[in-house]
Protein backbone atom coordinates (compact mmCIF):
# COMPACT_ATOMS: atom_id res chain seq x y z
CA UNK A 1 0.00 0.00 0.00
CA UNK A 2 1.35 3.13 -1.20
CA UNK A 3 2.22 5.68 1.95
CA UNK A 4 3.67 9.18 1.78
CA UNK A 5 4.63 10.75 4.86
CA UNK A 6 4.05 14.24 3.61
CA UNK A 7 0.33 13.84 2.57
CA UNK A 8 -0.61 12.04 6.13
CA UNK A 9 0.74 15.19 7.48
CA UNK A 10 -0.97 17.58 5.32
CA UNK A 11 -4.14 15.64 6.40
CA UNK A 12 -3.20 15.95 10.17
CA UNK A 13 -2.22 19.70 10.06
CA UNK A 14 -5.54 20.60 8.49
CA UNK A 15 -7.52 18.31 10.99
CA UNK A 16 -5.62 20.37 13.85
CA UNK A 17 -6.33 23.37 12.22
CA UNK A 18 -9.85 22.77 12.10
CA UNK A 19 -9.89 21.61 15.85
CA UNK A 20 -8.21 24.73 17.05
CA UNK A 21 -10.84 26.60 15.42
CA UNK A 22 -14.18 24.36 16.79
CA UNK A 23 -14.56 26.40 19.93
CA UNK A 24 -17.54 23.78 20.97
CA UNK A 25 -15.46 21.19 20.30
CA UNK A 26 -12.40 22.31 22.31
CA UNK A 27 -14.79 23.13 25.60
CA UNK A 28 -16.18 19.88 25.59
CA UNK A 29 -12.88 17.91 25.09
CA UNK A 30 -12.01 19.95 28.34
CA UNK A 31 -14.80 19.38 29.95
CA UNK A 32 -13.91 15.61 31.07
CA UNK A 33 -10.24 16.81 32.06
CA UNK A 34 -11.53 18.95 34.76
CA UNK A 35 -14.07 16.25 36.12
CA UNK A 36 -11.12 13.61 36.09
CA UNK A 37 -8.81 15.88 38.19
CA UNK A 38 -11.00 18.30 40.19
CA UNK A 39 -12.78 14.99 41.08
CA UNK A 40 -10.61 13.35 43.40
CA UNK A 41 -8.59 16.43 44.54
CA UNK A 42 -12.15 16.73 46.48
CA UNK A 43 -11.96 13.48 47.78
CA UNK A 44 -8.08 13.30 49.13
CA UNK A 45 -8.99 16.83 50.63
CA UNK A 46 -12.14 15.20 52.68
CA UNK A 47 -9.49 12.65 54.05
CA UNK A 48 -7.17 15.15 54.63
CA UNK A 49 -9.63 17.43 56.25
CA UNK A 50 -10.26 14.91 59.36
CA UNK A 51 -7.29 12.20 59.26
CA UNK A 52 -8.42 10.90 62.32
CA UNK A 53 -12.02 10.74 61.59
CA UNK A 54 -13.65 7.31 62.78
CA UNK A 55 -15.44 6.74 59.85
CA UNK A 56 -12.21 6.47 57.85
CA UNK A 57 -11.34 3.82 59.58
CA UNK A 58 -14.77 1.69 59.29
CA UNK A 59 -13.86 2.46 55.37
CA UNK A 60 -10.90 1.60 55.19
CA UNK A 61 -11.34 -2.14 57.34
CA UNK A 62 -13.72 -2.33 54.50
CA UNK A 63 -11.39 -2.78 51.94
CA UNK A 64 -8.66 -4.35 54.12
CA UNK A 65 -8.95 -5.52 57.49
CA UNK A 66 -5.15 -5.76 57.69
CA UNK A 67 -4.96 -2.00 57.26
CA UNK A 68 -2.45 -0.03 59.70
CA UNK A 69 -5.21 2.12 61.58
CA UNK A 70 -2.46 4.78 62.67
CA UNK A 71 -2.40 6.41 59.10
CA UNK A 72 -5.96 5.25 57.47
CA UNK A 73 -5.92 8.52 55.83
CA UNK A 74 -2.79 7.97 53.78
CA UNK A 75 -4.46 4.43 53.08
CA UNK A 76 -7.76 5.94 51.71
CA UNK A 77 -5.41 8.51 49.32
CA UNK A 78 -3.07 5.71 48.25
CA UNK A 79 -6.73 3.37 47.29
CA UNK A 80 -8.72 6.45 45.54
CA UNK A 81 -5.72 7.09 43.63
CA UNK A 82 -5.23 3.52 42.56
CA UNK A 83 -9.03 2.95 42.17
CA UNK A 84 -8.90 6.79 40.01
CA UNK A 85 -6.85 5.56 37.57
CA UNK A 86 -9.75 3.71 35.37
CA UNK A 87 -11.87 6.69 35.26
CA UNK A 88 -8.75 8.25 34.37
CA UNK A 89 -8.59 6.19 31.36
CA UNK A 90 -12.25 7.17 30.51
CA UNK A 91 -10.36 10.15 29.12
CA UNK A 92 -7.89 8.58 26.73
CA UNK A 93 -10.69 6.53 25.12
CA UNK A 94 -13.38 9.36 25.05
CA UNK A 95 -11.49 12.38 23.78
CA UNK A 96 -10.09 10.77 20.58
CA UNK A 97 -13.74 9.46 20.28
CA UNK A 98 -15.11 13.48 20.15
CA UNK A 99 -12.16 14.62 17.88
CA UNK A 100 -12.42 11.44 15.48
CA UNK A 101 -15.90 11.09 15.17
CA UNK A 102 -16.40 14.96 13.97
CA UNK A 103 -13.06 14.94 12.24
CA UNK A 104 -13.99 11.58 9.92
CA UNK A 105 -17.89 11.91 10.02
CA UNK A 106 -17.61 15.35 9.50
CA UNK A 107 -15.92 14.92 6.24
CA UNK A 108 -19.12 13.18 5.20
CA UNK A 109 -21.59 15.72 6.50
CA UNK A 110 -19.91 18.61 5.16
CA UNK A 111 -19.19 16.47 1.83
CA UNK A 112 -15.49 17.47 1.65
CA UNK A 113 -15.09 13.72 1.66
CA UNK A 114 -15.32 13.49 -2.65
CA UNK A 115 -12.97 15.95 -3.17
CA UNK A 116 -10.62 14.87 -0.48
CA UNK A 117 -10.75 11.28 -1.77
CA UNK A 118 -10.06 12.65 -5.71
CA UNK A 119 -6.66 14.00 -4.71
CA UNK A 120 -3.44 12.21 -4.50
CA UNK A 121 -4.08 10.97 -0.89
CA UNK A 122 -4.40 7.30 -0.12
CA UNK A 123 -7.10 5.98 2.60
CA UNK A 124 -3.76 4.75 4.80
CA UNK A 125 -2.68 8.33 4.52
CA UNK A 126 -6.48 9.64 5.24
CA UNK A 127 -6.57 7.47 8.22
CA UNK A 128 -3.12 7.93 9.54
CA UNK A 129 -3.33 11.70 9.19
CA UNK A 130 -6.83 11.46 11.02
CA UNK A 131 -5.91 9.82 14.03
CA UNK A 132 -3.03 11.18 14.37
CA UNK A 133 -4.90 14.76 14.65
CA UNK A 134 -6.41 12.79 17.49
CA UNK A 135 -3.99 10.88 18.88
CA UNK A 136 -1.61 13.89 19.65
CA UNK A 137 -4.32 16.19 21.23
CA UNK A 138 -5.48 13.47 23.21
CA UNK A 139 -2.41 12.41 24.36
CA UNK A 140 -1.65 15.94 24.99
CA UNK A 141 -4.34 16.66 27.30
CA UNK A 142 -4.32 13.36 29.25
CA UNK A 143 -0.46 14.14 30.38
CA UNK A 144 -1.66 17.81 31.12
CA UNK A 145 -4.57 16.38 33.68
CA UNK A 146 -2.14 14.08 34.59
CA UNK A 147 0.47 16.79 35.57
CA UNK A 148 -2.45 18.83 37.31
CA UNK A 149 -3.65 15.51 38.96
CA UNK A 150 0.17 15.78 40.42
CA UNK A 151 0.53 18.78 41.91
CA UNK A 152 -2.70 19.26 42.90
CA UNK A 153 -3.35 16.31 45.38
CA UNK A 154 0.64 16.20 46.56
CA UNK A 155 -0.38 19.66 47.65
CA UNK A 156 -3.56 18.35 49.14
CA UNK A 157 -2.01 15.69 50.25
CA UNK A 158 0.70 17.22 52.09
CA UNK A 159 -0.17 17.76 55.86
CA UNK A 160 -1.47 13.94 55.61
CA UNK A 161 1.40 12.55 53.39
CA UNK A 162 4.36 14.86 53.91
CA UNK A 163 5.77 13.52 51.25
CA UNK A 164 5.28 12.99 47.24
CA UNK A 165 1.79 10.88 46.43
CA UNK A 166 2.20 11.56 42.85
CA UNK A 167 3.84 10.52 40.61
CA UNK A 168 3.84 6.83 41.48
CA UNK A 169 5.31 4.04 39.61
CA UNK A 170 1.69 2.85 38.26
CA UNK A 171 0.37 5.93 37.24
CA UNK A 172 3.39 7.04 35.18
CA UNK A 173 3.13 3.35 33.42
CA UNK A 174 -0.48 4.01 33.41
CA UNK A 175 -0.06 7.66 31.77
CA UNK A 176 2.77 6.61 29.55
CA UNK A 177 1.93 3.21 28.46
CA UNK A 178 -1.78 2.01 28.90
CA UNK A 179 -3.20 5.68 28.33
CA UNK A 180 -1.81 6.01 24.78
CA UNK A 181 -3.07 2.27 24.21
CA UNK A 182 -6.53 3.13 25.29
CA UNK A 183 -6.11 6.37 23.16
CA UNK A 184 -5.38 4.38 19.81
CA UNK A 185 -8.55 1.80 21.09
CA UNK A 186 -10.73 4.92 21.01
CA UNK A 187 -9.61 6.58 18.19
CA UNK A 188 -10.04 2.93 16.06
CA UNK A 189 -13.62 2.26 17.61
CA UNK A 190 -14.86 6.06 16.56
CA UNK A 191 -12.98 5.67 13.04
CA UNK A 192 -13.88 2.19 12.13
CA UNK A 193 -18.08 2.94 13.73
CA UNK A 194 -17.82 6.54 11.32
CA UNK A 195 -16.55 4.44 8.16
CA UNK A 196 -19.71 1.63 9.19
CA UNK A 197 -22.95 4.26 10.07
CA UNK A 198 -23.13 7.59 8.48
CA UNK A 199 -23.92 10.23 10.85
CA UNK A 200 -21.65 11.33 13.46
CA UNK A 201 -23.30 12.17 16.45
CA UNK A 202 -24.57 8.18 15.86
CA UNK A 203 -21.03 6.95 15.72
CA UNK A 204 -20.18 9.30 19.10
CA UNK A 205 -22.68 7.72 20.31
CA UNK A 206 -21.60 4.24 19.27
CA UNK A 207 -18.31 4.74 20.39
CA UNK A 208 -18.79 6.44 23.64
CA UNK A 209 -20.22 3.45 24.72
CA UNK A 210 -16.39 2.09 24.72
CA UNK A 211 -16.68 3.59 27.93
CA UNK A 212 -18.83 1.57 29.98
CA UNK A 213 -16.67 -1.32 30.43
CA UNK A 214 -14.08 1.50 32.55
CA UNK A 215 -17.23 2.65 34.60
CA UNK A 216 -18.12 -0.99 35.41
CA UNK A 217 -14.25 -1.80 36.62
CA UNK A 218 -14.57 1.55 38.25
CA UNK A 219 -17.71 0.32 40.24
CA UNK A 220 -16.12 -3.24 41.29
CA UNK A 221 -13.11 -1.46 42.61
CA UNK A 222 -15.11 1.19 44.25
CA UNK A 223 -17.09 -1.53 45.66
CA UNK A 224 -14.46 -3.66 46.46
CA UNK A 225 -14.88 -6.57 44.15
CA UNK A 226 -11.56 -6.00 42.16
CA UNK A 227 -8.16 -4.22 43.75
CA UNK A 228 -6.98 -1.92 41.74
CA UNK A 229 -2.28 -2.13 41.24
CA UNK A 230 -0.05 -2.03 38.78
CA UNK A 231 -0.38 -6.14 37.97
CA UNK A 232 -4.46 -5.27 37.93
CA UNK A 233 -3.81 -2.35 35.11
CA UNK A 234 -0.83 -4.27 33.34
CA UNK A 235 -3.27 -6.91 32.26
CA UNK A 236 -6.06 -4.16 31.35
CA UNK A 237 -3.13 -2.78 29.45
CA UNK A 238 -2.74 -6.40 27.57
CA UNK A 239 -6.57 -6.73 26.73
CA UNK A 240 -6.32 -3.22 25.13
CA UNK A 241 -3.40 -4.19 22.91
CA UNK A 242 -4.87 -6.83 21.59
CA UNK A 243 -8.01 -4.82 21.19
CA UNK A 244 -5.77 -1.90 19.31
CA UNK A 245 -3.80 -5.06 16.95
CA UNK A 246 -7.52 -6.46 16.02
CA UNK A 247 -8.52 -2.35 15.17
CA UNK A 248 -5.29 -2.50 12.79
CA UNK A 249 -6.12 -5.79 11.08
CA UNK A 250 -10.06 -4.96 10.63
CA UNK A 251 -8.60 -1.38 9.28
CA UNK A 252 -7.01 -2.73 6.88
CA UNK A 253 -9.82 -4.60 5.14
CA UNK A 254 -12.21 -1.66 5.49
CA UNK A 255 -10.50 1.54 4.56
CA UNK A 256 -10.16 1.22 0.89
CA UNK A 257 -11.26 3.70 -1.20
CA UNK A 258 -14.24 2.40 -2.72
CA UNK A 259 -15.54 1.57 0.77
CA UNK A 260 -15.26 4.91 2.28
CA UNK A 261 -16.97 6.73 -0.68
CA UNK A 262 -20.12 4.24 -0.77
CA UNK A 263 -20.09 4.41 3.38
CA UNK A 264 -19.14 8.02 4.06
CA UNK A 265 -19.48 9.66 0.71
CA UNK B 1 -1.40 15.89 -23.17
CA UNK B 2 -3.41 12.42 -23.82
CA UNK B 3 -7.49 12.39 -23.43
CA UNK B 4 -10.02 9.97 -22.21
CA UNK B 5 -11.08 6.66 -24.13
CA UNK B 6 -14.00 4.73 -22.11
CA UNK B 7 -14.34 1.06 -23.25
CA UNK B 8 -17.80 -0.45 -22.38
CA UNK B 9 -17.61 0.75 -18.65
CA UNK B 10 -20.27 -0.62 -16.33
CA UNK B 11 -20.88 -0.24 -12.22
CA UNK B 12 -23.35 -1.85 -10.14
CA UNK B 13 -23.87 -1.76 -6.61
CA UNK B 14 -24.77 -5.15 -5.35
CA UNK B 15 -27.47 -6.37 -7.79
CA UNK B 16 -28.21 -2.71 -8.98
CA UNK B 17 -26.69 -1.84 -12.53
CA UNK B 18 -26.19 1.90 -12.07
CA UNK B 19 -24.94 2.68 -15.33
CA UNK B 20 -23.60 0.41 -18.44
CA UNK B 21 -22.10 0.05 -21.82
CA UNK B 22 -20.42 3.37 -21.63
CA UNK B 23 -18.28 3.59 -24.59
CA UNK B 24 -16.92 7.21 -25.92
CA UNK B 25 -13.84 9.57 -26.19
CA UNK B 26 -12.43 13.07 -25.20
CA UNK B 27 -9.32 14.56 -26.96
CA UNK B 28 -7.26 16.69 -25.73
CA UNK B 29 -8.25 20.48 -25.70
CA UNK B 30 -11.92 18.93 -26.04
CA UNK B 31 -15.16 20.44 -23.41
CA UNK B 32 -17.06 17.09 -23.66
CA UNK B 33 -20.59 17.46 -22.06
CA UNK B 34 -22.09 14.61 -20.19
CA UNK B 35 -25.76 14.61 -19.86
CA UNK B 36 -28.58 12.56 -18.39
CA UNK B 37 -31.50 13.25 -15.78
CA UNK B 38 -30.80 12.69 -12.00
CA UNK B 39 -29.87 9.48 -11.40
CA UNK B 40 -28.95 8.88 -15.00
CA UNK B 41 -25.22 7.15 -13.66
CA UNK B 42 -23.19 10.89 -14.73
CA UNK B 43 -21.62 11.10 -10.86
CA UNK B 44 -20.81 7.13 -10.85
CA UNK B 45 -19.51 7.77 -14.21
CA UNK B 46 -16.96 10.54 -13.54
CA UNK B 47 -16.22 8.79 -10.05
CA UNK B 48 -15.18 5.60 -11.97
CA UNK B 49 -13.43 7.84 -14.04
CA UNK B 50 -11.78 9.69 -11.07
CA UNK B 51 -10.41 6.01 -9.72
CA UNK B 52 -13.34 6.87 -6.86
CA UNK B 53 -14.63 3.81 -7.59
CA UNK B 54 -13.48 0.34 -9.65
CA UNK B 55 -15.81 -0.35 -12.63
CA UNK B 56 -17.40 -4.01 -12.62
CA UNK B 57 -16.68 -3.84 -16.21
CA UNK B 58 -15.21 -2.37 -18.91
CA UNK B 59 -11.97 -0.13 -18.71
CA UNK B 60 -11.13 3.20 -19.78
CA UNK B 61 -7.82 5.06 -20.10
CA UNK B 62 -7.73 8.35 -19.10
CA UNK B 63 -4.27 10.88 -19.72
CA UNK B 64 -2.50 7.65 -20.04
CA UNK B 65 -3.43 6.11 -16.69
CA UNK B 66 -5.44 2.45 -17.43
CA UNK B 67 -8.43 1.36 -15.37
CA UNK B 68 -9.51 -0.42 -13.60
CA UNK B 69 -5.93 0.54 -11.27
CA UNK B 70 -3.88 -2.09 -11.00
CA UNK B 71 -1.73 -0.09 -7.78
CA UNK B 72 -2.33 2.45 -5.61
CA UNK B 73 0.53 4.22 -7.55
CA UNK B 74 -1.46 4.44 -10.55
CA UNK B 75 -4.66 5.42 -8.14
CA UNK B 76 -2.07 9.25 -7.14
CA UNK B 77 -0.71 8.98 -10.88
CA UNK B 78 -4.20 9.46 -11.69
CA UNK B 79 -5.79 11.46 -9.24
CA UNK B 80 -2.38 13.89 -9.57
CA UNK B 81 -3.05 14.56 -13.42
CA UNK B 82 -7.29 14.57 -12.87
CA UNK B 83 -9.51 17.90 -11.09
CA UNK B 84 -13.01 17.16 -9.86
CA UNK B 85 -15.41 19.73 -9.54
CA UNK B 86 -18.17 17.81 -7.62
CA UNK B 87 -21.87 18.65 -7.18
CA UNK B 88 -21.43 19.94 -3.45
CA UNK B 89 -18.28 22.48 -3.47
CA UNK B 90 -17.18 20.31 -0.40
CA UNK B 91 -15.00 23.44 1.62
CA UNK B 92 -13.79 23.55 5.29
CA UNK B 93 -16.24 26.36 6.62
CA UNK B 94 -13.49 27.12 9.94
CA UNK B 95 -11.17 27.44 7.51
CA UNK B 96 -9.69 30.39 5.30
CA UNK B 97 -9.34 30.31 1.16
CA UNK B 98 -5.63 30.01 1.80
CA UNK B 99 -6.00 27.72 4.27
CA UNK B 100 -8.56 25.32 2.14
CA UNK B 101 -6.15 26.08 -1.56
CA UNK B 102 -2.78 25.02 0.69
CA UNK B 103 -4.33 22.11 2.35
CA UNK B 104 -5.17 20.47 -1.41
CA UNK B 105 -1.82 21.96 -2.88
CA UNK B 106 0.00 19.60 -0.03
CA UNK B 107 -1.76 16.54 -1.13
CA UNK B 108 -1.27 17.11 -4.67
CA UNK B 109 2.49 17.74 -3.85
CA UNK B 110 3.08 20.82 -6.24
CA UNK B 111 5.58 23.16 -6.28
CA UNK B 112 3.18 25.62 -4.19
CA UNK B 113 4.87 28.95 -5.32
CA UNK B 114 4.05 27.79 -8.79
CA UNK B 115 0.34 26.57 -7.51
CA UNK B 116 -0.25 29.62 -5.71
CA UNK B 117 1.08 31.90 -8.93
CA UNK B 118 -2.08 29.95 -10.91
CA UNK B 119 -4.07 30.34 -8.03
CA UNK B 120 -3.62 34.13 -7.43
CA UNK B 121 -4.22 34.43 -11.07
CA UNK B 122 -7.94 32.33 -10.83
CA UNK B 123 -8.45 34.36 -7.49
CA UNK B 124 -8.30 37.73 -9.35
CA UNK B 125 -10.48 36.49 -12.07
CA UNK B 126 -13.54 35.23 -9.91
CA UNK B 127 -13.11 38.42 -7.95
CA UNK B 128 -11.80 36.31 -4.75
CA UNK B 129 -8.62 38.31 -4.62
CA UNK B 130 -7.88 40.30 -1.44
CA UNK B 131 -10.29 37.96 0.74
CA UNK B 132 -7.63 34.86 1.22
CA UNK B 133 -7.76 35.24 4.82
CA UNK B 134 -11.27 35.05 5.52
CA UNK B 135 -12.78 31.65 6.57
CA UNK B 136 -14.95 30.33 3.97
CA UNK B 137 -17.75 29.28 6.17
CA UNK B 138 -19.34 32.82 5.70
CA UNK B 139 -18.54 32.90 1.84
CA UNK B 140 -21.95 33.14 -0.12
CA UNK B 141 -22.91 29.82 -2.65
CA UNK B 142 -21.58 31.48 -5.68
CA UNK B 143 -18.33 32.66 -4.45
CA UNK B 144 -18.04 28.87 -2.54
CA UNK B 145 -18.64 27.54 -6.21
CA UNK B 146 -15.80 29.54 -7.18
CA UNK B 147 -13.38 28.46 -5.01
CA UNK B 148 -14.43 24.86 -5.09
CA UNK B 149 -13.55 25.47 -8.96
CA UNK B 150 -10.07 27.07 -8.33
CA UNK B 151 -9.46 24.44 -5.81
CA UNK B 152 -9.81 21.63 -8.51
CA UNK B 153 -7.75 24.08 -11.06
CA UNK B 154 -4.64 24.57 -8.92
CA UNK B 155 -2.52 21.40 -9.32
CA UNK B 156 -2.94 22.25 -12.86
CA UNK B 157 -4.38 18.68 -14.05
CA UNK B 158 -4.86 17.47 -17.44
CA UNK B 159 -8.29 16.36 -17.60
CA UNK B 160 -10.90 18.64 -15.36
CA UNK B 161 -13.87 17.41 -14.21
CA UNK B 162 -17.40 20.02 -13.47
CA UNK B 163 -20.23 18.76 -12.12
CA UNK B 164 -22.52 21.94 -12.75
CA UNK B 165 -19.75 24.71 -12.83
CA UNK B 166 -22.05 27.32 -12.70
CA UNK B 167 -24.77 25.96 -10.70
CA UNK B 168 -25.57 29.38 -7.88
CA UNK B 169 -23.44 31.67 -10.03
CA UNK B 170 -25.27 34.71 -10.94
CA UNK B 171 -25.24 35.51 -14.91
CA UNK B 172 -21.80 37.39 -14.89
CA UNK B 173 -19.53 35.01 -12.69
CA UNK B 174 -21.30 32.02 -14.57
CA UNK B 175 -19.84 34.02 -17.69
CA UNK B 176 -16.31 34.18 -15.94
CA UNK B 177 -16.70 30.74 -15.03
CA UNK B 178 -17.44 29.63 -18.65
CA UNK B 179 -14.19 31.86 -20.68
CA UNK B 180 -12.52 30.37 -17.99
CA UNK B 181 -13.36 26.73 -18.86
CA UNK B 182 -12.94 27.34 -22.82
CA UNK B 183 -9.44 29.29 -21.92
CA UNK B 184 -8.26 25.69 -20.16
CA UNK B 185 -9.65 23.93 -23.18
CA UNK B 186 -7.70 26.03 -25.46
CA UNK B 187 -4.20 25.41 -23.73
CA UNK B 188 -5.24 21.56 -23.84
CA UNK B 189 -6.67 20.62 -21.02
CA UNK B 190 -9.50 18.08 -21.62
CA UNK B 191 -12.89 19.29 -19.85
CA UNK B 192 -15.63 17.03 -18.86
CA UNK B 193 -18.74 18.95 -17.89
CA UNK B 194 -21.74 17.02 -16.47
CA UNK B 195 -24.71 19.19 -16.54
CA UNK B 196 -28.51 19.64 -16.79
CA UNK B 197 -27.99 23.03 -17.54
CA UNK B 198 -28.48 22.39 -21.32
CA UNK B 199 -28.10 26.22 -22.41
CA UNK B 200 -24.55 25.84 -20.76
CA UNK B 201 -24.08 22.60 -22.58
CA UNK B 202 -24.81 24.30 -26.22
CA UNK B 203 -22.13 27.22 -25.26
CA UNK B 204 -19.27 25.11 -23.97
CA UNK B 205 -19.37 21.45 -25.47
CA UNK B 206 -18.51 20.32 -28.99
CA UNK B 207 -20.03 17.06 -28.48
CA UNK B 208 -21.84 15.34 -25.50
CA UNK B 209 -22.83 11.70 -23.96
CA UNK B 210 -26.59 10.97 -22.94
CA UNK B 211 -26.45 8.30 -21.02
CA UNK B 212 -29.58 7.10 -18.78
CA UNK B 213 -27.98 4.25 -17.11
CA UNK B 214 -26.87 2.72 -20.42
CA UNK B 215 -25.43 5.26 -23.09
CA UNK B 216 -28.05 6.90 -25.29
CA UNK B 217 -25.91 8.94 -27.77
CA UNK B 218 -22.51 9.80 -28.17
CA UNK B 219 -22.64 12.75 -30.93
CA UNK B 220 -21.87 16.57 -31.83
CA UNK B 221 -24.87 18.96 -30.99
CA UNK B 222 -25.42 19.57 -34.68
CA UNK B 223 -25.65 15.61 -35.08
CA UNK B 224 -27.96 15.25 -32.07
CA UNK B 225 -30.15 18.02 -32.83
CA UNK B 226 -30.42 16.08 -36.43
CA UNK B 227 -31.74 12.45 -35.05
CA UNK B 228 -35.09 13.09 -35.31
CA UNK B 229 -36.71 15.70 -37.56
CA UNK B 230 -38.83 18.07 -37.64
CA UNK B 231 -41.13 20.32 -40.22
CA UNK B 232 -41.65 23.83 -39.73
CA UNK B 233 -45.23 24.68 -41.81
CA UNK B 234 -46.07 28.25 -42.08
CA UNK B 235 -50.11 28.46 -42.68
CA UNK B 236 -52.12 31.28 -43.38
CA UNK B 237 -54.28 32.08 -39.82
CA UNK B 238 -53.98 30.41 -36.79
CA UNK B 239 -51.81 26.82 -37.33
CA UNK B 240 -54.28 25.01 -34.57
CA UNK B 241 -57.08 25.10 -36.76
CA UNK B 242 -54.98 22.49 -38.96
CA UNK B 243 -53.77 19.92 -36.23
CA UNK B 244 -56.89 17.42 -36.41
CA UNK B 245 -56.30 17.20 -40.60
CA UNK B 246 -52.59 15.41 -39.23
CA UNK B 247 -54.57 12.35 -37.76
CA UNK B 248 -55.79 11.25 -41.00
CA UNK B 249 -51.91 10.67 -41.75
CA UNK B 250 -51.43 6.85 -42.11
CA UNK B 251 -48.31 7.33 -39.37
CA UNK B 252 -48.48 9.14 -35.62
CA UNK B 253 -46.69 12.44 -35.59
CA UNK B 254 -46.27 15.47 -32.75
CA UNK B 255 -46.37 18.69 -33.10
CA UNK B 256 -46.13 22.05 -31.34
CA UNK B 257 -48.11 25.59 -32.49
CA UNK B 258 -46.77 28.87 -32.43
CA UNK B 259 -49.16 31.13 -34.38
CA UNK B 260 -49.74 30.24 -37.53
CA UNK B 261 -46.50 28.17 -36.70
CA UNK B 262 -46.71 24.61 -37.08
CA UNK B 263 -44.10 22.05 -36.04
CA UNK B 264 -44.25 18.27 -36.73
CA UNK B 265 -42.41 16.17 -35.68
CA UNK B 266 -41.24 13.40 -38.07
CA UNK B 267 -39.79 10.17 -37.72
CA UNK B 268 -38.47 9.88 -41.43
CA UNK B 269 -37.55 12.75 -43.90
CA UNK B 270 -39.90 11.27 -46.87
CA UNK B 271 -42.64 11.66 -44.36
CA UNK B 272 -42.47 15.67 -45.33
CA UNK B 273 -44.53 15.48 -48.74
CA UNK B 274 -47.43 13.46 -46.80
CA UNK B 275 -47.70 16.23 -44.26
CA UNK B 276 -48.00 19.40 -46.48
CA UNK B 277 -49.64 16.90 -49.08
CA UNK B 278 -52.25 16.41 -46.00
CA UNK B 279 -52.77 19.80 -44.68
CA UNK B 280 -52.54 21.12 -48.35
CA UNK B 281 -56.08 18.68 -48.66
CA UNK B 282 -57.52 19.85 -45.30
CA UNK B 283 -57.65 23.51 -47.20
CA UNK B 284 -54.47 24.80 -45.23
CA UNK B 285 -53.06 27.77 -47.19
CA UNK B 286 -49.11 26.89 -46.72
CA UNK B 287 -46.60 29.67 -47.20
CA UNK B 288 -43.38 27.71 -46.63
CA UNK B 289 -42.65 24.42 -45.21
CA UNK B 290 -38.85 23.71 -44.60
CA UNK B 291 -36.60 21.63 -42.19
CA UNK B 292 -36.59 23.30 -38.32
CA UNK B 293 -32.94 22.35 -36.22
CA UNK B 294 -34.34 20.67 -33.03
CA UNK B 295 -33.46 22.84 -29.74
CA UNK B 296 -31.60 20.10 -28.08
CA UNK B 297 -33.54 20.15 -25.43
CA UNK B 298 -35.97 18.24 -27.61
CA UNK B 299 -33.39 15.98 -28.96
CA UNK B 300 -32.36 15.30 -25.31
CA UNK B 301 -35.53 14.80 -23.92
CA UNK B 302 -36.33 12.78 -26.88
CA UNK B 303 -33.42 10.32 -26.15
CA UNK B 304 -33.94 10.43 -22.35
CA UNK B 305 -37.50 9.31 -23.22
CA UNK B 306 -36.29 6.85 -25.20
CA UNK B 307 -34.37 4.91 -22.80
CA UNK B 308 -36.94 5.31 -20.14
CA UNK B 309 -39.59 3.48 -22.70
CA UNK B 310 -36.78 0.76 -23.16
CA UNK B 311 -36.22 0.08 -19.69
Amino acid sequence: MSFRLSRALAVYRKDLLDLRKNRALLWSMLALPLVIVVTPLGIVWAYVRNPTDPGLKAIALYYDLTVDLTNVARFLIDKVLADWFVIYLVMPVFVPILISSHAVAGEKEKRTLEPLLASPVTPLELVVGKSLASLVPSVLICTLAFVLLCVGVDVVAWPVAKSLVLPNGMWLFGVFVIAPLFAFFGNGVAVLISARVGDSRLAQQLAGLMVLPLVGLAAGQFGGWLKAGPSYYAVIGGVVLLLDLAIIVAARRLFDRERLMTRWG
Amino acid sequence: MQGIRVEGLKKCFGARTAVEGLSFEVAPGEVFGLLGPNGAGKTTTVRMLTGLLAPTAGRASLCGVELPLRSDDDGVTLRRRVGLLTEQPGLYDRLSIRENLEFFMRLNEVDEVQAWKLAHALLERFDLAGREDEPVGGFSKGMRQKLAIVRALVHSPEVVFLDEPTSGLDPQSGRVVRDAIAELAREGRTMVLCSHNLHEVERLCARVAVIKNTLRSVASLTELRREGLALDVMVEGEAAAWVKALERLPFTVGHQLDGSRLRVLLDREAQSPDVIACLVQAGARVHSAHRAARPLEEAYLDLVREAGDAS
